[in-house]
């Protein structure tokens, strides 16, 4: 049994075995690569996937659907090698057969995205920690270090790329994003380099994965324990969510907008006139203090928001008001626990208004020490 | 350098002579180029022509027009243009200048 891949050539679709595949799209990357100078490269590449799909409709038939791995290489060799000819002198010869080998520009294009997987805010800094090949944690330290010394200016620039850089989600932007070839084969080269180094560098660490993959095992069993249940026990209260979901996703959603024009609004009056809706920062407060509570205070605030959004779309697996309930349990419970502990312990009042004393001072005096 | 080697620029350069050549005549498909060039010493692939014919259009020595297939979609068809033609002249006239020339200098 052979996996499948449909793909589009030049307009019309084609089944491949998946080896096929990744042949096709070694062949016709490394053709783009070799026509990048051209200015006929767009119209070259359709006439070479017009050429490729006609041989491949060749190899069909009323009972054969697939084009076979074989057959694809068949093709690829009678296509033979793509040259410019106006580029570089090409390295093959006139002659069909050449070696074929990894060529520079095989590997997909490095590309800025953002990173979800352990991300803080918006996984920028994780993006740009895999553009740049370093860890994660130097690129937060900097970042950390630049938004004090630069006044804010650098929060500006983090704020602007979490809003215009695409979050890496589909496989192929995730292997650009580290700028790793995005083919099955290699996938499977690099995992088992990493796992033979891994093995003898890190003993310790092996064990520690092994124990913790035996805690989620122990974890996810029970989890399963509990979602049996109540899965026997709720379909009414499942129905309920439901019923509140479909109310609560558009309010959620509306609610949502509004805070976000609001909160771009308040960003903007902080920047030209240094009041957040004609409310003056208290004057011992630094702009970028002001600017980066604002942006703690929509996270927090849009957080749950998103939540219930996202828990309200999610089609199947879980129930879909889960992540709605989930997200308004999460704002009430944050909400009381601030008013309940602000107004019943005095102990925590005062602490809160000793932080908050503290972290005046420490911003001041940061302030004061840069100006 | 071996023999075989010191040709491959000189067939590499005379293509696009014999492409020209071929287009001259009736409108071709580029299957149909392929098989006439296949016999001879100037076999080529679609990889080494789709590139040349893009080329040579953009100078605006050929041009297609499309045209309807039994089977399947709509194919390229390729023909000489007025400035191509006058090219192709040049080109003849340069050749047998060009072979005059070889026969002059003896065996």
């Amino acid at each position: 049994m052979q996996k499948v891949v449909s793909i589009s050539l030049n307009g019309n679709s084609y089944q491949l075995e998946e080896p096929g595949y990744e042949e096709l799209r070694v062949y016709l990357d490394r053709a783009e690569a070799r026509l990048a100078d051209s200015p006929d490269r767009s119209e070259v590449m359709a006439d070479l996937e017009q050429a490729i799909g006609e041989k491949c409709r060749a190899v069909l038939g009323p009972h054969k659907s697939v084009v076979s791995a074989a057959e694809i290489s068949g093709i690829i060799r009678e296509m033979g090698p793509v040259e410019s000819p106006d580029g570089k002198p090409a390295d093959a010869g006139f002659a069909p057969g050449e070696a074929p080998g990894p060529t520079p520009g095989l590997h997909p294009r490095k590309r800025l995205f953002k990173i979800r997987e352990g991300q803080m805010w918006a996984g920028v800094c994780n993006g740009v920690a895999a553009y740049i090949n370093v860890d994660v944690t130097w690129v937060r330290i900097a970042v950390a270090l630049l938004t004090l010394f630069s006044g804010g200016g650098v929060l500006l620039v983090y704020i602007v790329l979490a809003f215009i850089v695409p979050y890496a989600d589909t496989a192929e932007d995730r292997a650009a994003a580290f700028g790793m070839p995005f083919n099955t084969e290699e996938l499977i080269k690099s995992a088992k380099k990493n796992f033979e180094e891994f093995g003898d560098k890190y003993r310790w660490r092996r064990e520690w994965r092994r124990q913790q993959r035996h805690w989620n095992r122990q974890f996810r069993h029970m989890n399963e324990q509990l979602r049996v249940a109540t899965a026997q026990a709720a379909p009414i209260a499942s129905q309920t969510a439901r019923a509140i979901g479909s109310v609560f996703v558009p309010i959620a959603a509306l609610v949502g907008a509004i805070l976000f024009v609001a909160w771009i609004l308040a960003m903007f009056s902080l920047v030209t006139q240094h009041t957040i809706f004609g409310w003056p920062l208290p004057y011992h407060i630094p702009m970028w203090v002001g600017l980066l509570a604002l942006v703690m205070l929509y996270l927090v605030i849009s957080g749950p928001l998103r939540m219930i959004r996202h828990g309200g779309q999610q089609a199947g697996g879980h129930h879909p008001g889960w992540g709605l309930l989930h997200g308004l349990m999460w704002i009430g419970f944050t909400a009381l626990l601030f008013w309940a502990a602000y107004n019943f312990f005095p102990g925590v009042r005062e602490l809160i208004d000793q932080l908050m004393w503290a972290a005046n001072l420490t911003a001041t005096t940061i302030s004061e020490t840069i100006v | 350098m071996d023999l075989t080697e010191k040709l491959v620029p000189l067939r590499k350069g005379l293509l696009e002579f014999v492409i020209l050549k071929i287009v001259a005549g009736d409108k071709v498909y580029v299957a149909d180029m392929l098989k006439l060039l296949g016999p001879t010493e100037f076999a080529t692939q679609e990889g080494t022509l789709y590139p040349l014919l893009s080329k040579l259009r953009r100078e605006e020595l050929v041009d297609y027009e499309w045209q309807e297939s039994e089977a399947g979609p709509p194919r390229k068809y390729y023909k000489l243009t007025a400035k191509g033609r006058t090219q192709l002249s040049t080109l003849n006239d340069y050749w047998k200048n060009l072979n005059r020339t070889l026969a002059d200098f003896g065996n």
